[in-house]
């Protein structure tokens, strides 16, 4: 296993209020290769906190994370090269406001790779790879990143993080602010990442329709507390996802709704919306 | 970042918080002067004690007040320390001859290092402090001068000097301590109404009082935001592996440049939001605002005025006594 939680909690310190725990008592596994993760929970219930524990940017406050055999505790631990880590398990933040800085769409994709000791030819070919690996081609490589697009800085800077070859890849709500085709796009980008590498992909998102269609696993957060780790077919079977704060993907609502209203059986469990019509057009023509 | 106490509002009730800021900031002000008014130690002592006392009467922690002065503890020793060493007035209290040379020197160099070592158990940070300093007057004082000698210091301590240190150190706290009462208890509009109100008389001098309090109130209200957005960033950084802490030089500035640019970009994004959105509330600069909310005295305030007032007059008097 790659990233192991063991009983890990992490409070925020507060400004005289005492302190706000934000993820508790969580325990899980995160395998090295083939894992396509959606980290669900509505917001405040701490999948930002929990991601940023996977690279080590934030300690527990209780309890230990183990990424390739560091084991990240409480207090800092000189013996461990945290940057390293870093490397290992990439992070994307969901706002690419917060780090693109440098004047050509390249320099900032090198930013990464030429932190890490990479020379400065091998870390521009590794841009270029990794910017054409999420659909930028050379025209962009000028560019100035802040004049983009919201679409097109988002893949700036997934593509910031591919370039340091990461072992893991970790997206903090990759597809929010995207159009529908955006998002499709993105989710076949991870797709076809993972199919290429291997790599395990985390993806943290609010869109269940995305969790059902793409994902393998799901990870639920309910106030802090992982309250479900499973495949979206377990998940979505469940009859008590409004207390999880969840909906149904939009196929599963569907034919429900036309099986209810026409008294027809379906079955409802459908991921994407070409096989919900094959479903329909089986009731319809038996 | 997360102690920060100066300046930082927290919601509460009690006395403090239900007086009008204007009597806040001008009883603030009228009792720091009141403050160094005074003289001798057992009138700051007093008047630190007093402001104790209204500490506990107006139910604020002392424990966070003392808190929020961790970071001035710096500013507290080094004030202490300049006043000791250089004030050579009054009796001579301890005077010792000190040797800086080769074997002194090293002593020190080594005891410097079993300190730092000694200072990774951070619970007893301050006595291993303590403990450094004593072996570093020792090691200056007792070693003989064994080797070549590079200088001889007359280490003094005179009467004056321990006086004017404990004076200045005290009446240091208060004057923070009355501060931090004010904007622990004040929330940072009424702070900048107040404000707002007390220089309206300046505007016939020409000085736009609204808009002065809007430029403080905004920028008080951004702080927080800011200092969380710099946060942000920092993470976002650190993922690509910008090292805040370690690195040569010429990576570090290149690690701040990776902070400062995105900070500017957002703070000037946020600056523009800000702008939409109070226009299109119908905020017009230069016209006349009401308020939800007037300010009023009540008896709190008279109460407030009174022992200030009466406190202004003790240390006048006593100045006018000595």
């Amino acid at each position: 296993m790659a990233i192991r939680f063991r009983q890990v909690s992490y409070s925020y310190p507060g400004y005289g209020f005492g302190t706000y725990e934000a993820i508790r008592d969580v325990t899980l596994d995160i395998a090295a290769t083939g894992e396509f993760i959606a980290l669900v929970g509505q917001t405040g219930s701490g999948k930002s906190t929990l991601a940023q524990h996977m690279n080590a940017l934030i300690f527990p406050t209780e309890g230990t994370v183990e990424i390739f055999g560091s084991v990240v505790g409480p207090k800092r631990d000189k013996n461990v090269k945290y940057n390293e880590l870093r490397r290992k398990v990439g992070l994307v933040f969901q706002f690419p406001e917060y780090q693109l800085f440098e004047e050509t769409v390249e320099k900032d994709v090198m930013f990464g790779p030429t932190n890490f000791g990479i020379p400065e030819e091998e870390a521009r070919e590794m841009a270029r790879k990794a910017l054409e690996l999420v659909g930028l081609g050379s025209q962009y490589l000028r560019r100035n990143p802040l004049n983009l697009s919201g679409g097109e800085k988002k893949r700036v800077s997934i593509a910031g993080i591919l370039a340091m070859d990461p072992a893991i890849l970790v997206l903090d709500e990759p597809t929010s602010g995207l159009d529908p085709r955006g998002k499709k796009t993105m989710m076949d980008l991870f797709r076809s990442i993972r199919g290429a590498t291997g790599k395990s992909i985390v993806v943290i998102t609010h869109d269940m329709d995305l969790v059902y269609e793409y994902m393998d696993r799901v990870l639920v957060l309910d106030r802090g507390r992982l309250a479900f780790d499973g495949t979206p077919d377990d998940l979505f079977r469940r009859n008590d996802l409004e207390r999880l704060h969840l909906d149904h993907p939009s196929t599963i609502r569907v034919l429900k709704a036309v099986s209810e209203k026409l008294g027809i059986d379906l079955d409802v469990y459908q991921k994407d919306i070409a096989s919900a019509v094959r479903e329909l057009a089986k009731a319809v023509r038996p | 970042m997360k102690n920060i106490v100066i300046g930082q509002y927290v919601p509460g009730a009690g006395f403090f918080y239900r007086l009008d800021p204007r009597t806040k900031i001008i009883s603030v002000i009228v009792l720091m002067v009141a403050v160094f008014l005074l003289g001798t130690i057992l009138q700051v002592s007093l008047a630190f004690l007093a402001v104790l006392a209204v500490m506990l009467a107006g139910r604020i922690s002392v424990g966070r007040v003392a808190r929020g002065l961790r970071p001035l503890f710096v500013l507290l020793v080094f004030t202490f320390a300049f006043q000791i060493f250089l004030n050579r007035e009054g009796a001579l209290w301890v005077a010792q001859e000190m040797t800086v040379g080769l074997l002194s020197l090293s002593a020190v160099v080594v005891w410097t290092i079993l300190w730092r070592l000694a200072a990774r158990f951070r619970r007893m940070r301050s006595l291993f402090l303590l403990v450094w300093l004593a072996g570093v007057y020792a090691a200056l004082s007792f070693l003989p001068a064994f080797g070549p000698v590079f200088a001889r210091y007359s280490f003094e301590i005179y009467q004056r000097g321990v006086e004017t240190s404990i004076f200045v150190v005290i009446r240091l706290l208060i004057v923070i301590s009355l501060s931090t009462i004010l904007t622990l208890t004040t929330k940072p509009t009424d702070l900048t109404q107040g404000l707002e109100s007390l220089l309206r008389p300046l505007k016939k001098l020409g000085v736009n009082s609204d808009d002065f309090a809007l430029i403080i109130s905004i920028s008080l209200r951004y702080i927080p935001t800011i200092l969380d957005e710099a946060n942000k960033i920092m993470l976002a950084q650190a993922s690509r592996g910008a090292d805040f802490n370690e690195g040569k030089l010429v990576e570090k500035v290149k690690q701040i440049v990776s902070l400062l640019i995105p900070m500017f970009i957002i703070a000037f994004k946020r600056s523009e939001d800000l702008a939409d959105a109070m226009e299109s509330r119908n905020f017009v600069p230069g016209k006349p605002r009401t308020r939800i909310h007037e300010l009023a005295f009540g008896a709190a305030d008279l109460v407030t005025a009174i022992v200030t007032v009466l406190f202004l007059a003790a240390s006048i008097l006593a100045l006018v006594v000595a």
